[in-house]
This record gives structure tokens, sequence and C-alpha cells, in this order.
């Protein structure tokens, strides 16, 4: 291993036994025997590499199922690979599967001194820290209650609390933003990255891309078991949503794009201010979308329209060619060009996706429409508000 | 693929860390086996004062006194010590398996586990232990001549149940029928272990010269000894020197360490996968 290196994987394929997934039993094992069956394997993983430095922060995103958890626990030792080995340097704390292995008849005080005694830190030494503990996992005095009795946010707070005062040199973390309130996601993220400045290894599964592309020297993404791609947080977050793009519009294609076809949106594309494409919204925050199309008629005053979307929230802007009071007399073969440039400042940070629409100026007749064909990602609104968007305000405070 | 980095991950102070670790582990084991009953921690004295009682009762009504003059001595003696064994026997199953939520979670050695188990047994057994040395001396028939054997007596007994423990533990995992066979075996082995009868009504059945074969079954070895150094009872083999006998129980408890140690070692890499 290098000396630089902090976690190295090497070659690492997992598979489960699918029948040690279920109930486990004699009766199975010897009906195995006798039909002479080999058990179904399931490969969560296969040939990862990854070398992880020493102060990196490694972000791992990927689809449901994709093996991210299964390669957390891995690093962590909790489960060991078919084949390959990882090595780690070392103190390892980890947080999977939401939890840090709690007992749920102890306290809360029970457990966290229990947690440290794990992870080989002397009691004296866990007595000193535990103040910061409680008051970072704010729950006060249920720390004398049994876990039990905790709510999940409060488990999960204790657990992360635990997981990063244990002073760790590398942390694991599985989707601990999902869980948990704003201000806790908030304090979370400031503490991962005191922990990732101070020099520390951090390795984090999320599927919250923008807060993981904040936190991330560089992202993995994994698909299917196999890494597909590493890289700069910016290029793999883009990367990702092409991905999912492509998986959503080639897996099924009557939910993403439908229409009578006489006219069809051939390519959706954007550009920078200079025309050049670029996979992700420019700095100035203006869409350029350029829609190219084709028909195979004369359609006379067809309508080209837009949709702006978050996946939580639906739609937050939509117009047309109409609307913007365009008036497009007729399409004809082969076909042509559309653009709109649209300001993009009033949007909130997040993951958003765009639609495209070609109809009659009717709304009767739809020719075609293509769902999610684009997506950007704003990782910082240009001012601070609540919601999706900016509306200008103007306001005046009077005494009587 | 551990190896290289298990010491790492516990940074300096590795065995003082464990030491720490095994205490916390047993405290807990302890702690959760009394919490919410009333009486907690007095239930490990109260609980063989009371079979003393209830033998005690027993033993006159059927008038089984017969067997040797102190018999109700010799069997609670025996009952004490059987209950270590059985307790180590059912407590041990879920060591493991009860514990998915720290082996899915954290690394550490497995080994803790089992081994936190039967020290938590332990504890308790020295507590049970106690009351009975106090109920032979005060029946004034505690014979302590031999009392050194005890220190043979506990390392058997102990590293007979570890191994126990290792073996269910680990077994429990991957079987969960384990539960139930060792039920219906730890049964077969408490009637064909002299707890309530003298060695001599087995080696009755041996011819003299093997009557070692007894000892085959560790648990009459460990017996032996125990009441030889608390009773003074003479360690019975037939025609076999008494040490030799003793010899081929502490060898089964050793070959039963080895196996458990080696079931676990088996069982690690997979723990994470079935649980």
């Amino acid at each position: 291993m290098n000396p630089g290196t902090a976690i190295s994987i090497e070659h690492v394929t997992k598979r489960f036994p699918l029948s040690a997934l279920g109930s486990s039993s004699l009766k199975h094992l010897v009906i195995d025997a006798f039909r002479r069956r080999r058990a179904k394997v399931f490969q969560a993983l296969t040939d990862v590499n990854l070398e992880v430095r020493q102060g990196e922060s490694l972000g791992i995103i990927g689809s449901n199922g994709a093996g991210k958890s299964t390669l957390l626990s891995i690093i962590a030792g909790t489960i060991t690979p078919t084949e390959g080995r990882v090595r780690a340097k070392g103190k390892i704390s980890s947080l999977l599967e939401l939890g840090a292995g709690f007992h749920p008849d102890l306290t809360g005080r029970e457990n966290v001194f229990l947690y440290g005694a794990i992870m080989g830190i002397p009691r004296a030494e866990m007595r000193r820290r535990f103040d910061d503990i409680v008051d970072f996992a704010g729950i006060g005095e249920f720390i004398d209650q049994p876990v039990r009795f905790y709510s999940s946010g409060m488990y999960v707070r204790l657990g992360f609390s635990v997981a990063v005062q244990i002073d760790p040199d590398i942390l694991l973390v599985d989707e601990v933003l999902a869980v948990g309130d704003v201000d806790f996601q908030r304090r979370c993220l400031k503490r991962m990255n005191e922990f990732r400045h101070s020099g520390k290894t951090l390795v984090l599964i999320s599927h919250d891309l923008g807060a993981i592309q904040s936190i991330s020297d560089r992202i993995a993404i994994l698909d299917h078991g196999t890494i597909v791609n590493v890289g700069g947080p910016v290029d793999m977050v883009d990367a990702y949503h092409g991905r999912m793009l492509a998986e959503a519009s080639g897996g099924a294609s009557a939910a993403t794009e439908w229409g009578t076809r006489e006219a069809l949106i051939t390519r959706v594309a954007m550009a920078d201010a200079s025309g050049a494409p670029v996979k992700r919204l420019p700095g100035d925050r203006i869409i350029r979308i350029s829609l190219d199309y084709t028909a195979s008629r004369r359609i006379a005053a067809p309508v080209f329209g837009f949709g702006i979307a978050t996946p939580e929230r639906g739609v937050v802007f939509g117009s047309n060619t109409q609307i913007e009071g365009v008036a497009v007399p007729e399409i004809a073969p082969p076909g042509g060009r559309v653009s709109f440039e649209i300001d993009a400042t009033a949007l909130q940070a997040g993951n958003y996706t765009m639609s495209f629409s070609l109809h009659s100026a009717d709304h009767q007749t739809n020719y075609h429409r293509l769902e999610n064909a684009l997506s950007f990602y704003i990782d910082k609104a240009c001012r601070g508000f609540e919601g999706v968007a900016a509306l200008p305000v103007k306001c005046r405070v009077c005494a009587n | 693929m551990h190896s290289e980095t298990t010491t790492n991950r516990a940074g300096g102070g590795f065995l003082a860390a464990r030491r720490e670790l095994i205490e916390s582990l047993v405290g807990r084991n302890l702690k959760i086996r009394y919490k919410g009953s009333a009486l907690g921690f007095f239930w490990s004295l109260l609980t063989p004062l009371c079979f003393i009682l209830i033998y005690a009762v027993f033993a006159r009504l059927l008038k089984f006194g017969g067997l040797t003059p102190d018999y109700l001595q010799y069997l609670v003696c025996g009952i004490i010590v059987w209950q270590f064994t059985v307790g180590c026997l059912n407590d041990s199953l879920h060591s493991i398996s009860g514990n998915a939520n720290l082996v899915k979670k954290v690394f550490f050695p497995r080994v803790i586990l089992p081994l936190s188990t039967a020290l938590a047994n332990l504890v308790n057994y020295m507590l049970t232990f106690a009351v009975l040395m106090l109920y032979l001396l005060a029946s004034g028939h505690a014979r302590l001549g031999c009392g050194w054997l005890l220190v043979p007596a506990f390392a058997m007994h102990f590293a007979l149940c570890l191994g126990l423990c290792c073996l269910c533990g680990t077994s429990n995992v991957f079987f969960r029928d384990t539960e139930h066979i060792v039920g219906v075996v730890s049964q077969a082995w408490f009637f064909t272990t002299p707890v309530m009868y003298p060695v001599s009504f087995q080696l009755d059945f041996l011819p003299a010269d093997i009557g070692w074969l007894a000892y085959v079954n560790p648990m009459t070895g460990i017996l032996a000894l125990y009441r030889k150094a608390v009773l003074g009872h003479a360690i019975e083999a037939g025609g076999c020197p008494p040490a030799a006998a003793v010899a081929v129980s502490a060898l089964v408890c050793a070959v039963v360490l080895a196996a458990g140690r080696q079931a676990l070692r088996a069982g690690d890499a997979r723990f994470g996968d079935v649980l």
C-alpha cells in the first residue's frame, strides 16, 4: 500500500448466497445437498478497484441496489469480500445503515461507552468527550433512556455524533443526510467538512447529489456492482444525471416520450453564452436551449414548449412559444431549430430536469413530448430565500 | 484479509482497549439479564439457595439419601456446577446472532462476543459457587483437603464452556435449528452426566480396565474434580488411575475449545452476509 493511501480496494468481488439471505436452517442445507443444487448467488460487487488517499473525501453515488452499502461494509470490515482484498490504514469509524450498532435495551449513555470500547477508546477518554457527543446529538436528558424509546432522528443523531467524536482516521457514512431535520443536516455537513479539513479520510454515500458534490473531492459512480466512473464531483454528478436520463429514456420510452410523431424533437442541447455546448448550467445562469426538430409533413401553427421541474416539487416553471408571443406560422419537412433563453437566476439550489413538447395551438394534438430530456444542477442560489423561486420583492415599513 | 489492519484499527494500547470492551460487554450481558427485575443481581444468589431448598425437600421425600451419607451436598454441588455449563449453552446461542446490530456495523474480533457471554456466566457462577461453599461449610460437609483441585476444575470447566459458546454461537448464526438441538441434547447430556447419581452407576456397565471411557464426557471429570476438592469424594474410574481418567476429560475440554475457535474462524467471514 502506498504511503499516502488510506484505503485500498483491490479487485473486490462480493457474492451473496441467496439462500443465506432468507432464513437458514439445517433443513435447507440437507435438501440442497440432496438435490445437488448449487445455491443461487447474488453478485453485489464485481471487480471493484479504488484507492482513497489520506485526507481525501470520496463520495459514492449510484441507484438503489448498486452495491454502495456493500462496498462501505467491506471497507468497514463487517463483510468479507468473496474475492480481492481491502486494506485500510488507521482507526475506522462507520455509520452503516443509519446506526452505530446500538443495543435497544441499553441507555444512550451506556451505548456511547460501549461503542467507545468497541472502537478501542479508553473509558477515561470517552468520559472527556461525552458532553460533546450529547451536545452535538442534541438529545438532552434522553441520554439516560434506553435507545428503544428514541425517535429515529434521535437515534441517527446520536449515532453520527458518536461516530464522529470518536475521532477516527477514516469515517464511513452511509446516507446520514436523508434523515434528521434540516438543522441537523446542516450541522452534519459542517462537521464532515471540519473532519475533512483536518486531514482525515471520509467516504460518504448519499442520494443528495448537491450535498455529496459539495463535500467530496472525488466521486465514484457505482452501477450494478461495478464502478463505472470516478472523477471530480461536478463532472460525476453531471455524468450521473446523464446516465439516469439515458436509462430513463432507454428503459421505458413510452413513459418519457410520446405523441403522434408527425413531428419529432430530435435533439435538445444546452449551450453557454458563446454558443459552445455545455453539460451544466453556465455561470451566468442563463439556460440556452437549442431544440432540433424534424417534420414528416407540413403542420400549421405548432407550439414549442418547455417545463422545468424538480423531482420533489414537480413543475416549477413552464412556458411556450404561444405564451411568449412568438408566432410559428408553420413547420415543414425536413425540420429546423428553435432556441430558448431562460433566465434561471431566480431558482433555488437543487436538481432540475427539463421536458419539451411540440403540440398544436389548441393543445388538442401532441406531436411529440420529451420528458426529462435535460437536467441541470444549481449548487447555490443567487440569494437566500425560502421556496423554489426568488420573486422580486419590494418592501416598505412605516411607523404610525 | 484484515490481518494487516486488525492491529491498526485499535490504535495503541490494543490489549488494554480490548480489556475494556470485554468488561463493557460482560457488564452489558449482566445488566440486560437483570434489567427490569425488582431483585436484580440478588437473583444470582437467590436462585442457588432456592435450588438447595428444593432438592433438600425432594431428596428427603424420595429417600435418595442411601447413595452416600452426604447425598444432598453431592447433589447440590452437581446441580450448581451443571448450571454454569447449561447457562453458557443457552446464552451462547444468541451471543452472535443477538448482536447482529453490532456485528453488521462495527468491526472487532468476533471472539469477544462468545467470550463475554462465557465471562458473564462465570461472574454469576462465582457468586453461586460462593453460596454453595457457605452452605457446605455451614452444613459441616466441606472437606477441603484437596481444595487446590478447584484450580484445574475451574480451568477445565471454563475452557469447555468457552468452546461450547463459540460452537453454538457460530452454529446458530447459520442454522437456527441449533437452538432446538441444543435444548434436546443438553437434557440428554444432563442424564448421562453423574449429576444426580454417582459415577459408579456408569462404571458398572464398563469393564474395569476401560473405566476412563466414562470420562470422555468432560463434565464427568469436571464434576469429579469439584467433588474431590470440596467434598473430599474419591475420583472413581474403575481400574484406571483417577489422574488418567481426569486427563481424558481435560483432553476433551481442550478439543472442544479448539473446535470452537476453529468454527468461529470459519464462520467469521460470513457473519456479515447472513445476519
